[in-house]
């Protein structure tokens, strides 16, 4: 198998052209995703705690991952493209965030308030998702529909990644050289009103971003649970809660372990299991043993 | 840096009630300026509104001549920091994390701190000697020590006027002097220091200047001395107070004792009790006033003052007449129970003679006032 990357990448002897098709053009686009999604994830988990300063806040939490699942699956309904999937994501998972923070007043109101707010959106989203299961095509639309929100890495290929994984990009980058300055979000208001910083446009900045980030991940893969909000809190468990080093951190501590638990989902048995069903399964233990020996969770 | 409110009017969105009534008020580089009031009053408002959190209805505040709504709020900020009221600290970042948020405003947003924001904050930490602890988890400290640390973070930036919400309120003894001596330590630099607090006496003792607001909209401005009283802590509080101060070896303290609420009948106290004790001595003739002036001078430990002037700092120790023999005069530690024969009235000395020096200082009448 090394061979056959080496030879890919032109410094190798000679492997079968099927191996290298393999690795290549199957396995490669396939980790590419992974760690795209898992350090995305990471790292929008990170920016949404640090948002609504709440250890509980997540993608998943805040309404964003499931406004941007029906928007996907909207757009597997009606047959729209690739591009139409990952758009339509992106633009349900930006109004559920508003949603979220209209409804929560997210800039005045109680942080228990805006996570109150989000589960709301969330399982609007989640029963206009099923709303869209019932009305789709038994045969064919809804098998592909539950599947792919089951989260899976599947379907990836070089195709899907030049439209998601730029988005993914970008909102990171954006978000590791604001990551000092992220330190502030959790102070009240006007505590950051007081440091001198725009907190306002910083926010606004932060939530597109990880937003973004969201929802693109939402798009190539379907929802996987968990990772924003295991991810964040081991690292702070590991390095601490400055994003200085949170950040970083977190891309490459996500990265690895979606990595992990994809090769897991593909190798541990014959059927590949959707992808959320390994992280919950080895995030959750995990995540409680850690609680406990650290008693208790905080930013 | 000299601070200003111009006449500043809020009431509150949609609300009649006006909470703060044409305040002016203006502050000098190194004044120290606490702002009393019962709940409720508008302390933590006027903050606000000073501070532009919160816009004035009518009135503004001035810097240097600049209204702040004219002032960018990277500018405004750059020369007052504001330390919130303590909650629960925000994340679990490290005591030294937290002192460098205060540098935000000079560090670029791309960027992070600094070799010269590192030194800023270095500082502040050592100022507020929180060297021991400064890379314990915020979550993780005592209310005094987190106090300290939100000081220390409005120092990193290294303001010239500092605002405080309610500094000392929840903490013990020893933090309460801690934070106020810090108060007092950066006015002496020249910081202009503003404090909310619920201790007349801490304004009193720490605040040279003090604003007293009461629930109808009115306030009180000036010198701590002629704003803190009790006529206007009973007219503020609805409480009838004593104000008096302890004398001491190391010095005078002033303390505000609260007695009861006037509306459940205690009377207003009366009189001036700063004072524990008056006596005049009239002398008849200017020989015996020479010598009797001589025995307070070898007694200028046991006395507290005379004629205005202060003697040495003395224990609770005041000249006493004791008319048991009538010709003596005897100087000796007042207690407690004395003062009340103090008071009762005038004592005449027909002859007072001190038992150590035997000098005689006949002649002389005491009055105690």
């Amino acid at each position: 198998m090394l061979r056959a990357v080496l030879a890919g990448a032109g410094a190798g002897g000679a492997v079968p052209a099927q191996i290298r098709n393999v690795v290549w053009s199957m396995r490669m686009p396939r980790l590419i995703l992974a760690s795209l999604v898992g350090a995305g994830l990471s790292v929008s988990g990170c920016a949404f705690q640090g948002l609504f300063s709440n250890p509980l806040a997540t993608p998943d939490t805040l309404g964003v991952a499931s406004g941007a699942s029906f928007g996907a699956v909207l757009a597997l309904l009606l047959g729209c493209g690739l591009t139409g999937v990952q758009l339509s994501a992106l633009l349900f998972g930006v109004a559920a965030l508003l949603l979220t923070g209209i409804s929560g007043k997210c800039l005045t109101g109680s942080k228990t308030t805006t996570i109150l707010a989000g589960i709301m959106v969330g399982s609007l989203f989640s029963s206009l998702v099923s709303l869209v299961k019932f009305t789709a095509d038994t045969e064919s639309q809804l098998p592909a529909i539950t599947c792919w929100l089951m989260g899976s890495f599947e379907s990836a290929g070089y195709a899907s990644l030049t439209i998601g994984a730029p988005a993914i990009l970008i909102g990171c980058a954006v978000l590791l050289c604001l990551r000092w300055r992220m330190n502030l979000l959790p102070l009240s208001e006007d505590e950051a009103v007081s440091s001198g910083v725009n907190i306002r446009a910083l926010r606004l900045i932060v939530e597109f971003c990880a937003t973004l980030i969201t929802a693109s991940c939402v798009s190539m893969c379907g929802q996987v649970g968990w990772v924003g909000l295991i991810v964040p809190h081991i690292c702070r468990l590991l390095v601490g809660s400055n994003q200085k080093v949170l950040l970083p951190v977190s891309v490459s501590v996500g990265a690895a372990f979606m990595m992990i638990v994809d090769t897991l989902a593909r190798t541990a048995s014959p059927k590949e299991i959707p992808i959320s069903i390994l992280t919950a399964v080895i995030g959750a233990p995990f995540f409680i043993l850690l609680l406990r020996k650290n008693r208790g969770w905080a930013l | 840096m000299r601070f200003e409110v111009r006449d500043g009017l809020f009431r509150y969105p949609g609300g009649e009630r006006i909470v703060l009534d044409h305040i002016s008020l203006s502050l000098e580089p190194g004044s120290v300026l606490a702002i009393l009031g019962p709940n409720g009053a508008g302390k933590t408002t006027l903050l606000r509104c000073m501070l532009g959190f919160l816009k004035w209805d009518e009135g503004c505040s001035v810097v240097d001549g600049t209204p702040v709504g004219q002032m960018s709020p990277k500018k405004f900020w750059k020369r007052v920091s504001y330390v919130p009221q303590i909650r629960q600290a925000p994340a679990a970042y490290t005591v030294e994390e937290m002192i460098l948020l205060g540098r935000a405003g000079e560090v670029g947003s791309f960027s992070s701190p600094k070799e010269r924001d590192l030194a800023a904050a270095d500082a502040a930490i050592k100022q507020t000697n929180l060297e021991s602890i400064r890379h314990c988890s915020c979550a993780r400290l005592s209310g005094g020590e987190y106090q300290m640390v939100l000081i220390a973070r409005a120092l990193a930036s290294e303001p010239e006027m500092i605002v405080m919400d309610e500094p000392e309120s929840n903490l013990d003894f020893r933090n309460q002097l801690l934070v106020l001596d810090l108060i007092s330590q950066l006015s002496h630099e020249g910081m202009i220091c503003v404090f909310n607090t619920h201790y007349p006496a801490h304004a009193l003792r720490w605040a040279g200047k003090a604003l007293m607001l009461s629930k109808d909209g009115g306030y009180r401005f000036g010198d701590s001395r002629r704003i803190v009283t009790e006529k206007s802590i009973s007219e503020c509080f609805g409480v009838s107070a004593i104000i008096g101060s302890l004398e001491t070896g190391g010095g005078t303290y002033p303390d505000v004792i609260p007695v009861g609420i006037e509306d459940a009948g205690v009377p207003p106290v009366q009189g001036d009790d700063n004072v524990i004790a008056g006596i005049s001595i009239l002398l008849e003739n200017t020989e015996n006033a020479g010598l009797l002036n001589r025995v307070l001078h070898e007694y200028a430990d046991c006395l507290i003052g005379r004629m205005g002037v202060p003697y040495r700092p003395a224990d609770v120790h005041v000249i006493h007449p004791v008319p048991l023999p009538r010709d003596e005069f005897v100087f000796h530690p007042l207690r407690r129970a004395d003062v009340s024969d103090l008071r009762r009235g005038i004592v005449l000395a027909n002859g007072i003679r001190d038992r150590k020096s035997g000098i005689d200082v006949s002649g002389c009448s005491a009055a105690c006032q």
